[in-house]
């Protein structure tokens, strides 16, 4: 059974994140600030963290950035929705992903599932990744949907590819913009939207009302869980 | 040029005392030589006539100085020079000690008058600056807001009424003014000029202007200063002092500006911290219990109705929430909205997702063409837009909700048509106001902050949000976004 570490630092709040792990069939350790957090880290045994950035002692950012100095333990952070910049900001930072307050139980219990697979790779190789219909092969460049082949231009390729590789987990812009572009277009957001819309003509099944790419304003994309 | 203001007054010698003084000096010196000029010699007496002349010259001035110089001329002929006790003069010697008495009593009354001046000048300028001095006390004991008022009575106590004009308000100050006294005060504040009574512009005046400060663009104000008694003119001595002590109010009214300037800054950042402290209440004390209010409710069986009307209703809360937190940045220009390349299906997804659980049986189609050009916008705030129009349509709406999109010259359109009972179109831009109600409508419960939101944030990203009657009677929102303009990827 996974261990999470939810951290917050309302006693609410840890009450019900216990309740929805605990739903989801997850033992809960639970902390109420970063230094009883940072401590049961240390003791071992966690699986993922829920971490809410508005903590009493320490600021929530700082807290990712030094778990991150030591552990891939999946971080899903849990903020207030209007923050983009502090939600790119831990993303950057190498959270993995994140819900908005008042965050919905199933969800939050999605993006768990989503970051421990990327975490445990249930031996797929790295070769091929599949995504509910969708099987990707990087050696020989092919996508299927369905066991169908896409025929997808180079970028469109490397889009979907690190989509999948993200399996269900926000990719922000600018990561896929430097994987796919370069450095130099981290900003041309532009060029995104035009693939993407390429990507969801050729795999949607409507692409006006897309459920497969999802897109999250102002942050990147993700793939609706398989 | 002397003085004879009251605050420059000084002690005048009388000159009608000068002249007997001169006389009867000179007649003491014509005794005193009369008596003794056997022992003395007419050279050593004829030496002896120029002390009265020193003397008168001296302490009285040219007048009795030339008063005693032909006095003692007179009396050295009459009573010493040969021949005794006539007037006659034989020889150019005694033309020659008259000349002398003569040009004595002329430099040295002119020497010691010199002097006196100088003299004079030096005490009216310790004078002026004890003033000055004074007022500068005066003006840093006063309490700030009251600094001006107290320099006034200082003026008033000792040159006469002053009143302050602030600048281009001089028909609110002084009704005493006429026409020329107007222009005289106009042009003090504008070109930072003395102006009026007692100086070059405008003297006729019965006033004098002075600026507070140098010329300053827009003008700056001004101290008018009511004529002096009589038919005394304001000397220039005493004008340059006025203008001192009037620049001197004006560093204390400039400094009374900036502790003003001061004030008001720093109530701007007290509302600031409060909006920021608002903002993080939000953000954390409302959203901690309605995310456990949400969390409970969704652990509750969702096929009782009434738990899920509790959970429209807390997300409803939550949206609401947002609005509050946008009209206050939208209220203090916190809004820096970002010019990024938007998908329409993407918005119109999210933006459906968010307000689509509620409950109702309205219908809420949305046609996009997957091929409309991007937009330029902040896609935060354009979600923001479309929740609260998608919100407001399916409020109103009676059955059914429809979003269009299309295109019309460089720009994308999108509207929100419901078959609701429709906005008057006497209504249309009350709508947009925040807490707005609709009057002579069906279409009641008002908007509240949603529609004052969406016309807000349009304007921040240069959008235009307009009302027309939907096809089916209803109301139809149409937002107006400039589309992006493409280079290839």
């Amino acid at each position: 059974m996974n261990r999470i570490l939810a951290v917050d630092d309302e006693p609410a709040i840890l009450r019900l994140l216990g309740a929805v792990l605990g739903r989801g069939g997850y033992d809960v350790v639970p902390a109420s600030d970063a230094a009883a957090a940072m401590a049961a880290l240390a003791r071992g045994g966690i699986d993922a963290i829920v971490l809410d950035l508005g903590l009493p002692d320490r600021d929530g950012l700082e807290v990712i950035a030094a778990v991150r100095a030591s552990s891939q333990v999946p971080i899903i952070v849990v903020t207030a929705r209007s923050d983009v910049a502090e939600k790119i900001a831990a993303l950057d930072l190498g959270a993995d992903d994140y819900v908005t307050k008042p965050f919905d139980g199933d969800e939050l219990l999605a993006r768990l599932r989503s970051a421990l697979r990327r975490a445990r790779p249930d031996g797929r190789s790295a070769e091929q990744l599949v995504h509910g219909p969708l099987r990707i092969d990087f050696a020989r460049h092919v996508l299927t949907r369905d066991n169908a082949p896409v025929a997808l231009t180079p970028r469109e390729f490397a889009v979907m590819g690190a989509l999948i590789e993200a399996g269900g987990r926000i990719v922000t812009h600018a990561a896929l913009l430097e994987k796919v572009w370069g450095k130099a277009h981290v900003h041309d957001v532009d060029y995104l939207r035009v693939v993407v819309r390429a990507l969801r003509l050729k795999l949607e099944a409507d692409p006006a009302h897309p459920d497969l790419i999802r897109n999250e304003p102002g942050i990147g994309y993700r793939l609706t869980d398989a | 040029m002397i003085d004879r203001s009251p605050a420059l007054r000084h002690p005048a010698r009388s000159p009608a005392r000068s002249y007997v003084v001169a006389a009867l000096a000179v007649s003491l010196v014509g005794g005193l030589t009369l008596a003794f000029l056997p022992w003395l010699g007419l050279a050593s007496c004829a030496l002896l006539f120029q002390l009265p002349v020193l003397l008168a010259a001296v302490e009285g001035g040219l007048g009795p100085g030339l008063m005693a110089a032909v006095l003692a001329a007179f009396a050295y002929n009459f009573l010493l020079l040969p021949p005794q006790f006539s007037l006659r003069i034989h020889e150019a010697e005694n033309i020659v000690s008259v000349v002398v008495l003569i040009v004595v009593a002329y430099v040295s009354s002119r020497l010691a008058t010199a002097l006196r001046l100088r003299e004079l000048e030096a005490s009216q300028r310790a004078d002026a600056s004890g003033e000055l001095a004074e007022l500068s006390a005066a003006l840093n004991a006063a309490p700030p807001v009251r600094a001006i008022e107290h320099a006034l009575a200082f003026l008033t106590a000792r040159y006469g009424r002053a009143l302050f004009l602030p600048q281009d308000e001089i028909e609110s100050t002084a009704a005493a003014f006429n026409s020329l006294e107007h222009s005289a005060a106009a042009w003090s504040m504008h070109n930072g000029d003395m102006t009026g009574h007692g100086t070059q512009i405008m003297p006729e005046a019965r006033w004098t202007f002075l600026p507070l400060a140098p010329r300053r663009p827009g003008g700056g104000p001004i101290v008018a200063l009511g004529q002096p008694g009589g038919r005394a003119v304001r000397a220039e001595g005493q004008l340059a002092h006025l203008q001192q002590l009037c620049r001197l109010i004006g560093q204390a009214a400039d400094r009374l500006a900036l502790e003003q300037a001061r004030l008001d800054r720093q109530r701007l950042e007290d509302r600031d911290r409060l909006r920021r402290a608002l903002l993080a209440s939000l953000g954390h004390d409302f959203r901690t219990p309605l995310t456990v209010v949400m969390g409970e409710l969704e652990s509750l069986d969702h096929g009782q109705s009434a738990v899920v009307r509790a959970l429209a209703a807390a997300r409803r809360l939550d949206r609401k929430m947002d609005d509050l937190v946008g009209v206050t940045r939208i209220e203090h220009g916190g809004l820096a909205p970002a010019r990024d390349a938007i998908d329409l299906v993407d918005v119109v997804a999210d933006a459906c997702a968010a307000v689509a659980p509620d409950p109702g049986n309205i219908a809420l189609q949305s046609h996009i063409a997957p091929d409309l050009p991007f937009v330029a916008g902040d896609a935060v705030l354009l979600r923001h837009v479309l929740v609260n129009l998608i919100d407001n349509a399916l409020r109103h709406a009676r059955s059914q909700v429809t979003i269009d999109a299309g295109t019309s010259g460089g720009n994308v359109w999108l509207s929100m048509s419901d078959d609701g009972p429709g906005v008057p179109p006497a209504q249309a831009a009350a709508v947009f106001e925040r807490f707005a109600r609709i009057e002579g409508s069906d279409r009641s419960g008002g908007s509240g902050l949603g529609l004052a939101i969406v016309k807000g944030f349009a304007d921040a990203m240069a959008m235009e949000i307009a009302i027309t009657d939907a096809p089916g009677g209803g109301a139809c929102f149409t937002l107006t976004m400039p589309a992006r303009a493409m280079d290839g990827a």
